[in-house]
């Protein structure tokens, strides 16, 4: 039997455990090589994104298909700032997390009436919607050509990070999802957002507002989302609408956390890394028809393992049922 | 003032064959209420297939149409019943996964098979219009127009004087009670998505007729189809031929009125308002407003 | 003592379309008194406790809790007025534990404990107060159908209510299970609290109320004790129909003088023993 923890270790040690990964993460960089640096530095960047999508769509249960629209907005917000203000990228970063934020709680206030599907699909108009006006407003944004934001010369008014500096941002954004995530779930706050999962009915009954409690999960994960937006425009130099606001985004977001497990602290950390290196592998090594096993294995993902991989592996160790086969039953017709 | 006109006329004619596109994915949807991602897929899928039909056995792609009806309904059928009926009452992000997948798998096989690069079906006949007044109305797109129509009516005939039609209300309505009554859940939730799959392989092969098509544009479909299955109210089958014409209207008047894709941007928006005014659609009440899901 | 009412209507109506769901009701519920509500299936029951508590918005009346206009105002706020209610179908949340529930409550309601020990805490007070002690630990979908409908009463017994709406909470209990929720309510009560019983079951309605409302179709068709009530006929009219209050009638016609133990005055078949549900036929 595993040795018994006092209990106030038993209370601390995630966040122990949480500290030790980020530092060690800080240190992994200095045995990687500059491509590596870069491969996982997109992977802190996921880390971050599924993390801030979990929660507004896993704890909260409102499951956002728009949220790529904080992404674009953080970045386009940090390319307009810097390119035509030349502000410094440090101070255009909080703004465009700020302006993504005021973007959630601004839509979020119609829209988080809705449920279920309708949420889903308003939120996807939004952001398709949000998307067609960057493009038609070419002297702010660059419109459909892209926007190029400045990184050599007088112009520049922050001196390009490189793959270590980006490394280290993405890191840091991720360690901030991962901070809030946890405090969050952990607080009276959290268990607002959970009951308004689980019963929103009864949660409004017990003294909870859950119009204002929804909004503010909303705004905040648009503020991490937004960050994380502005430091992937930085990074990428030049970016265009369609990539800002791609819709396959938000997808990898909700994929990482539904197979990672939804509504935990450590599903969409799992999910992003696991999802992320085996679109890599794929990528290297299947390069034609990597898309398509990508699909295949979010199928079987899906269907296999609907409540994700941590919730799973908890309820299996409660039941003592680890039956794969007892899951697939679980959500059939 | 005939520009307007002739914008208007465009508008209706390409929103009966969008009405056609979307009605399906209204049906799954208000039905099963499984949002299918992969709807446009299935569009383009019959696009390529329309086209295929017709360049390898010089099949009119009207005619070669009811075959890719046919070939799309079995896929459709075995896609629900091997696969979405194994997640159907779980949350609904795990169907809208699901369907993404599907949707990643369809699109890559289709670059794969067919590359990626724009086709058409070039009939001798499609380019002919048919001259009344000022207004050109291309061959092709009258009888796109009059096909699609004339479908969705059958549709609605057949949803409710059929047993299978019925049998598809019921289990909209209120499954455990349908089950209840000997009817096969999960039979008729395949055949649903078989009928879903099947209307929006004939609306692609007729799109492959009007217009270009690729794999890449089956997103475009897809959210084509949400927002008329919005406006139309889920499930609502004359309601899709309204918001298809709505639909259609908007892309007319707005590329003749608006530059560049303003009207685009309108079209979500007028989904997102409708959704939070009156999400139940524009054209009555949705079809199956109460659901009880057993 | 206040004289104000703890809970008043007035006017208090909502109309779907056509269709008044509830109709015009008027109603001052005066603190520690406890209010049964019947009527047939229908009647509005159901929508009346959805106005009270924010969960439906009225289209005509006022609802007023201790003086205080809250006519639509949002279930929380009426929440923190002190006005807690179960549901008819219970609304536990399902991935929290028991004890967990009913601390969501003590944190979020007026009390707002907002230390999470402390309200897990007094959750566990309010269980041994619902007699669901035991059974803290566990997730709701392990209960029983009684112990459910317990936990539904703690949840509302954690918001420390002046104004506590059951609805409908006998429902599916059998009979050795019904006494035990009786038993509770008698003792908030002792304690002065005001409640509303929404029930179906007779012997319920008799065995607590101070004063019975009947609503009708959306209306209020009477306000009075129990058993005058119960014996009203227009009352067993609405609910046995037309039908059998005429046979009643006619079967009390023929007997020119009551006498004390045949042909008593028809009443709703729940004063003798047993725990019947009253259903009206067509």
């Amino acid at each position: 039997m595993a040795p018994t923890l006092s209990p106030a270790w038993r209370q601390r040690w995630p966040w122990a455990a949480g500290i030790l990964a980020v530092a060690a993460a800080f240190g992994l960089q200095t045995q990687l090589y500059s491509g590596q640096v870069r491969t996982i530095g997109t992977i802190f960047m996921f880390v971050a994104l599924a993390l801030s999508w979990n929660l507004i769509g896993g704890y909260t249960g409102y499951a956002s298909f728009g949220q790529v629209v904080f992404f674009g907005l953080g970045g386009y917000v940090t390319a307009a700032l810097m390119t035509h203000a030349h502000w410094s990228f440090w101070l255009a970063l909080p703004v465009s997390g700020l302006l993504a934020a005021g973007y959630g709680a601004l839509i979020g206030i119609p829209l988080l009436r809705l449920r279920g599907h309708y949420f889903a699909v308003a939120t996807l108009g939004v952001a398709e919607g949000t998307r067609e006006i960057v493009t038609n407003l070419p002297d702010l944004t660059g419109g459909g050509g892209g926007i190029t934001l400045p990184t050599v010369g007088a112009a520049a008014s922050t001196k390009y990070l490189g793959n270590d500096g980006f490394y280290l941002v993405f890191l840091v954004l991720a360690a901030l999802c991962l901070l809030v995530t946890a405090l969050v779930s952990r607080s009276k706050f959290g268990f607002a957002l959970r009951a308004i999962h689980q019963d929103e009915d009864a949660a409004a009954a017990v003294g909870i507002n859950t119009t204002r409690t929804k909004v503010l999960t909303f705004a905040l994960s648009g503020f991490l989302t937004g960050l994380v937006g502005a430091t992937y425009a930085f990074q990428q130099v030049t970016i265009y609408p369609e990539r800002l606001f791609d819709v396959e985004l938000t997808v990898l977001m909700v994929v990482m956390v539904v197979i990672g497990g939804s509504g935990t602290v450590l599903g969409p950390i799992l999910g992003a890394i696991g999802l992320q290196f085996l679109s890599e592998w794929l990528r290297q090594n299947y390069t034609t028809i990597h898309t398509l096993l990508l699909g295949a294995i979010i199928i079987a993902a899906v269907i296999l393992l609907p409540q994700g991989l941590v919730n799973y592996l908890r309820e299996a160790r409660r039941n003592g049922d680890y039956s794969l086969l007892a899951n697939v039953r679980r959500y059939r017709l | 003032m005939s520009g307007f006109f002739q914008a208007t006329i465009y508008g209706l004619l390409q929103g009966g064959l969008l009405a056609l596109v979307a009605v399906g994915f209204s049906l799954v949807w208000g039905v099963m209420n499984v949002v299918n991602l992969s709807h446009g897929a299935f569009v383009v899928l019959g696009a390529y297939l329309g086209w295929q039909l017709h360049s390898s056995l010089g099949l009119d792609p009207f005619l070669g149409m009811i075959l890719v009806a046919a070939v799309l309904f079995c896929l459709g059928y075995a896609v629900q019943r091997l696969l979405i009926n194994l997640v159907v009452n779980g949350p609904i992000f795990i169907t809208l996964l699901l369907t993404f997948g599907l949707e990643l798998l369809l699109v890559q096989g289709m670059n794969i098979v067919f590359t990626a690069n724009y086709q058409s079906i070039t009939t001798s006949y499609a380019g002919n219009a048919v001259i009344v007044g000022d207004i050109q109305l291309p061959l092709g797109r009258l009888l796109a127009f009059a096909l699609a129509v004339v479908i969705t009516v059958a549709l609605v005939r057949v949803m409710s004087r059929t047993r299978v039609g019925m049998s598809i209300m019921a289990t909209g309505m209120d499954r455990g009670a349908a089950r209840l009554m000997g009817i096969r859940a999960r039979h008729v939730y395949a055949v649903t998505f078989g009928l879903a799959t099947a209307l929006a392989g004939m609306a692609g092969t007729m799109v492959g007729v009007v217009d270009t098509f690729n794999p890449a544009a089956a997103g475009r479909f897809t959210l084509l189809s949400f927002v008329i299955a919005v406006l139309g109210g889920l499930g609502n089958m004359y309601g899709a031929l309204v918001g298809g014409m709505l639909m259609g209207l908007v892309q007319a008047w707005g590329g003749y009125f608006l530059p560049g894709t303003w009207v685009n941007a309108l079209a979500f928006l007028l989904l997102v308002v409708v959704l939070i005014f009156r999400p139940s659609g524009l054209v009555g009440k949705a079809f199956y407003s109460a659901r009880l899901e057993v | 003592m206040s004289a104000t009412p703890v809970l008043e209507t007035r006017g208090l109506g909502i109309r779907f379309g056509g269709l008044k769901a509830v109709d015009d009701v008027d109603l001052q519920v005066p603190e520690g008194q406890t209010l049964g509500v019947i009527g047939p299936n229908g009647a509005g029951k159901s929508t009346f406790i959805n106005l009270v508590t924010g969960h439906l918005r009225p289209t005509s009346g006022q609802v007023l809790v201790d003086g205080q206009d809250l006519t639509g105002a949002k279930p929380w706020v009426i929440a923190k007025a002190r006005v807690a209610r179960t549901f008819q179908i219970v609304k536990p949340f399902r991935g929290m534990t028991v004890r967990e529930n009913v601390a969501v409550g003590v944190m979020y309601g007026p009390d707002g404990m907002t230390r999470m020990g402390p309200a897990l805490h007094r959750a566990d007070e309010v269980l041994e107060q619902v007699g669901l002690g035991a059974a803290a630990g566990r997730s709701p979908g392990e209960l029983s159908v009684a112990d459910a409908r317990r936990l539904e009463f703690a949840k509302a017994l954690a918001l420390s209510p002046r104004l506590l709406l059951l609805d409908e909470v006998m429902a599916g209990l059998r009979p050795g299970e019904i006494e035990p929720s009786l038993q509770l309510i008698r003792d908030l009560k002792a304690q002065g609290m005001t409640i509303i019983v929404v029930e179906h079951v007779m012997k319920a309605i008799l065995a607590v109320s101070d004063q019975v409302l009947v609503l009708n179709a959306g209306q209020r068709l009477m306000l009075g004790p129990p058993r005058d009530v119960l014996s009203d006929p227009t009352v067993i009219e609405a609910y046995l129909g037309h039908k059998y209050a005429a046979r009643q009638a006619a079967a009390q016609a023929a007997q020119p003088t009551p006498s004390p133990s045949a042909g008593a005055a028809p009443t709703l078949p729940a004063a003798s023993a047993g725990s019947e549900e009253v259903s009206p036929d067509a």
